[in-house]
C-alpha cells in the first residue's frame, strides 16, 4: 500500500525528532518528509532544486514561526496555487494566541493545533491527526 | 442819537454774544469730542487686552492638547508594546519550555531503566519546573490582556454574567458539591467578559480554598452612595488578616504548592479588572469560618 506522504515544516530538531517518532507508533502506512523553514517548504512543493523528484504530499504539518518565511506566508502562497491548494494544511505550532488562531483559518488553514506541553499529550495529538486525516477523512485523489 | 447808538450797540452785544455762544460751543464740542475720543480708546484698550488674554488662554488650550495627544500617544505605544510582548510570551517562551518538559519525559521513559531514583527524582523536579513555568506564562498572559484587552461598558445583567461563570466552572462545582445561591443581582454598566471573569475568579478560589464541607458560596448585592456593592460569602478555610496585601498580587500565594494548586494569579485578576471598572475590591475574613469578598462597581 502506497505510504500517505506528509510533509512537515518544522525548525526545531527537537520537535521534528518527536513528531518523527509519534507518526511512527501510527496505524497507517506513512512517509514524513521534513524541511526546515519556509522557503524550502514552497521549493519542495515546487519540486524546486534539490526537491525535484519529491513526491506531492498527501497532508502538510506547518509551524508557524519559522526562519526565513514565516508559516503564515507559506499557508497563503499555497492556497493561493492553484496547484496547491487542495493539499490539506494543518498548522502545528506553539501558539495558543487568538489572533494567530484567527489568522489562520482566515488564511484557509484546514485545521488549527496548538502542540501540548506533555508529551503523552503531544503522542496523543499526532495519532489523532493520523486517526482523522488518514482513516476518517477522504484526502484528494493525487 | 440815541436810536442810533441803542441800534448799534445791541447789534454788537448781539454780535458779541453770538460770538461768545459759538466760541464756548466750538469748546465744550471739542470738548465733548474728546471724551468721547477717550471713552472709545479706553474700550479699544480693554478690547484689545481681552483679545490678548484670550489668544494666551487658545494658546494654552492647544499647548495642554499637545500634551494630552503625546501622552495618549504614548500609552498607546505602550499597549502595543506590551502586546507584543504577549505574542511573543505565546510564541518564543512556549517552544523551549516544551522541549525541556518534553525531553524530561522521553528521557525517564526511555532510559527510566537505567537511571537510579535520585536520577529519576532530578528529572522530576526539570519536568515539573517546565511545567510550572508554562502556567506561569499562561497567567500572565491572561494577566495582561485583562489591562488591554477591548473594554467596552454596557449596561449588564450581573446575574446572567455570574450564571455564565457558574456554567464555565460546572465540571469543579460538581466535583466539590458546591452550593451556589444569590440575591436579586443588579443590571450594571460594566463589560460582560470581565465582570463573567470576575465571578468565575470568586467562585473558583472559594472552592479551591474551601474547608472540610461541602462549598457554600452566596452572592448578594446592595446599591450604596452611587454604587453597587457585590459580596462574595464562602465557608472555606479564610484569609488571615495580616496578608490583606499580598493576596491581591501577582503570583503571590499563601500556600504551599501541595497543598493547594495555582499560580497565585486569580485575586490579582480580579482585582485588575475590578480596578478598570474604577471600584474597589476588598475581604472580610474568620480563619477556620470563612470569606467574603466584597467589590464595588460605580453605577
Amino acid at each position: 500500500m502506497k505510504p500517505i506522504e506528509i510533509l512537515l515544516v518544522e525548525d526545531n530538531p527537537g520537535d521534528v525528532d518527536l513528531t518523527r517518532e509519534a507518526f511512527e507508533v501510527g496505524k497507517v502506512c506513512n512517509s514524513l518528509n521534513v524541511v526546515p523553514d519556509g522557503e524550502a517548504a514552497m521549493a519542495y512543493l515546487r519540486g524546486e532544486g534539490p526537491y525535484a523528484d519529491k513526491p506531492r504530499p498527501d497532508l502538510i504539518l506547518l509551524d508557524l514561526n519559522l526562519p526565513k518565511k514565516n508559516g503564515s506566508e507559506d499557508l497563503a502562497e499555497i492556497k493561493a496555487d492553484d496547484m496547491l491548494r487542495s493539499i490539506p494544511v494543518v498548522i502545528l505550532t506553539s501558539s495558543s494566541a487568538e489572533r494567530d488562531i484567527l489568522k489562520s483559518y482566515e488564511l484557509h488553514a484546514n485545521c488549527y493545533i496548538t502542540k501540548p506541553v506533555d508529551l503523552f499529550q503531544f503522542v496523543k495529538v499526532v495519532q489523532a491527526i493520523q486517526d482523522f486525516w488518514f482513516t476518517v477523512v477522504k484526502l484528494p485523489p493525487s | 442819537m440815541a436810536k442810533v447808538d441803542l441800534e448799534e450797540i445791541f447789534a454788537e452785544a448781539r454780535f458779541r454774544a453770538i460770538a461768545i455762544c459759538l466760541i464756548v460751543g466750538a469748546f465744550v464740542m471739542m470738548f465733548a469730542v474728546l471724551i468721547i475720543y477717550l471713552y472709545l480708546q479706553w474700550n479699544a484698550d480693554i478690547a484689545e487686552r481681552k483679545r490678548v488674554a484670550e489668544q494666551g488662554k487658545l494658546a494654552e488650550l492647544h499647548k495642554t492638547q499637545a500634551i494630552l495627544q503625546a501622552a495618549m500617544d504614548n500609552l498607546e505605544r505602550s499597549n502595543r508594546d506590551l502586546e507584543q510582548f504577549a505574542a511573543i510570551a505565546s510564541h518564543d517562551l512556549q517552544e523551549p519550555l516544551r522541549m525541556v518538559a518534553s525531553y524530561t519525559q522521553l528521557l525517564a521513559e526511555r532510559y527510566g531503566s537505567q537511571l537510579d531514583d535520585k536520577a529519576k527524582k532530578y528529572i522530576r523536579y526539570a519536568y515539573d519546573g517546565a511545567v510550572r513555568m508554562q502556567g506561569l506564562i499562561n497567567d500572565l498572559l491572561a494577566y495582561s490582556r485583562v489591562a488591554t484587552s477591548d473594554f467596552s461598558s454596557q449596561p449588564t445583567d450581573s446575574q446572567a454574567a455570574l450564571e455564565a461563570a457558574i456554567q464555565n466552572l460546572s465540571a469543579t462545582i460538581g466535583a466539590s458539591r458546591a452550593i451556589i445561591t444569590h440575591g436579586d443581582l443588579p443590571t450594571v454598566p460594566s463589560d460582560a467578559l470581565l465582570l463573567t471573569q470576575l465571578f468565575q475568579n470568586l467562585l473558583s478560589n472559594a472552592m479551591k480554598f474551601r474547608g472540610n464541607e461541602p462549598p457554600r458560596i452566596q452572592i448578594s448585592a446592595q446599591e450604596r452612595d452611587g454604587e453597587f456593592v457585590f459580596a462574595v460569602k464562602d465557608n472555606g478555610i479564610g484569609i488571615e488578616p495580616q496578608h490583606a496585601d499580598r493576596v491581591f498580587v501577582i503570583f503571590q500565594r499563601l500556600h504551599s504548592r501541595e497543598e493547594y494548586p495555582g499560580t497565585g494569579i486569580g485575586l490579582a485578576v480580579c482585582r485588575r479588572i475590578v480596578e478598570r471598572h474604577g471600584g474597589k475590591i476588598w475581604f472580610d475574613s474568620a480563619p477556620g469560618t470563612g470569606t467574603t469578598f466584597f467589590f464595588s462597581l460605580p453605577k
